[in-house]
């Protein structure tokens, strides 16, 4: 890292055990109830570019192990400086070599079948994709895509509309 | 553990690694005397002081294969003198454990980058450390040197009839 990114490096976790476990109780509970909105805890300070619950999310879950894929709106940034100095990510040269993916709000997706499926003996190593939208409901909102979820983590159906996915997320 | 660029020359202009380098090793007596008074506050910390293991690598004669000599304990931080956002960031390694003597040394580093104060942290803090240093490196060799043995050999005389003989 060079020293005038790391000028621009902002503090992480307040408290690092604490914090980190909040963060992943929150991500946690989000994966077992699907659809269901969460907020995430603040426990850290925040680069100035990027979504803060995006950014502390990741920097729960990235380690020195973890390639990760910025959108280009966030490469370069201060968001970047700070994970790379906080976690230690490599990161990754393009989006289909990538574990965690960052797509900062009004970016364009990559395309989604050349991203890291996992196999079955690994199904682990598939990629994470964290995507910053203008904003999400659990309720019915004019202009945005709705979904009507059911299956695990779900007792009987969860609605949920996002604002800020492009049309064809869901084919 | 002595480098060239510990001596400090009076017209090349000094480097960040340079006194990075005289700061890793500058002991803690040393800080504390030359930071006194930037030294009480609480610094804004990047990375709290860390200690781990680093393995040392190593090679003989330059040509052998690589092969790990051991481990060493260093201890890491990086710190933003002062409070607010444009304060200079400091980083410093130091081998040990002693966490103060890291964020001094990761203080020093980010009080350096500042051309004003420059030139009074080196004769107050790197100074006394190249001194140190200096002492050090002439203790080390005083003591190699009372451990010296000069060999020589003595030249044997050839008896040349008997080679005559044996011919």
């Amino acid at each position: 890292m060079k020293a005038e990114h790391l000028q621009q490096v902002r503090p992480a976790f307040h408290d690092p055990a604490l914090g980190s476990q909040a963060v992943f109780r929150a991500a946690l509970n989000a994966l077992s109830h699907p659809g269901r909105l969460n907020h995430m805890p603040r426990v850290t300070d925040l680069p100035s570019h990027g979504h803060g619950s995006a950014a502390v999310l990741l920097l729960t879950m990235v380690d020195s192990e973890c390639e990760v894929w910025l959108s280009p709106a966030l490469e370069n940034t201060d968001a970047a400086a700070w994970l790379r100095f906080h976690t230690g990510c490599p990161w990754a040269e393009s989006p289909d070599l990538a574990r965690f993916l960052w797509v900062a709000n009004g970016d364009a997706l990559p395309a989604l079948n050349t991203l890291a499926m996992g196999s079955d003996e690994y199904p682990d190593q598939s990629a994470t994709l964290v995507i910053e939208v203008d904003a999400a409901s659990e309720h019915g909102e004019q202009g945005t895509s709705a979904f009507s979820l059911r299956g695990p983590g779900i007792a009987d159906m969860q609605s949920l509309s996002v604002r800020g996915l492009p049309q064809d997320f869901v084919e | 553990m002595f480098h060239a660029f510990d001596t400090s020359g009076l017209n090349k202009p000094m480097k960040r690694p340079d006194w990075m380098a005289l700061l890793a090793r500058a002991p803690l007596a040393l800080l504390e005397q030359g930071l006194d008074k930037q030294s009480a506050t609480e610094p804004s910390w990047l990375r709290r002081p860390e200690t781990g293991l680093y393995m040392v690598l190593a090679r003989a004669g330059g040509t052998g294969e690589r092969f790990n000599l051991g481990e060493m304990t260093v201890t890491r931080c990086a710190l933003r003198a002062g409070a607010d956002v444009s304060g200079l960031v400091g980083v410093a390694y130091v081998l040990g454990r002693d966490h103060r003597q890291a964020q001094l040394a990761a203080l020093a580093d980010a009080l350096l980058q500042d051309p004003a104060q420059r030139e009074a942290l080196n004769t107050k803090l790197l100074q006394p450390v190249r001194k140190h240093l200096a002492m050090l490196q002439t203790q080390r060799a005083a003591r190699a040197a009372a451990t010296k043995v000069d060999f020589f050999t003595v030249a044997r005389e050839v008896d040349g009839i008997d080679e005559e003989d044996g011919a």
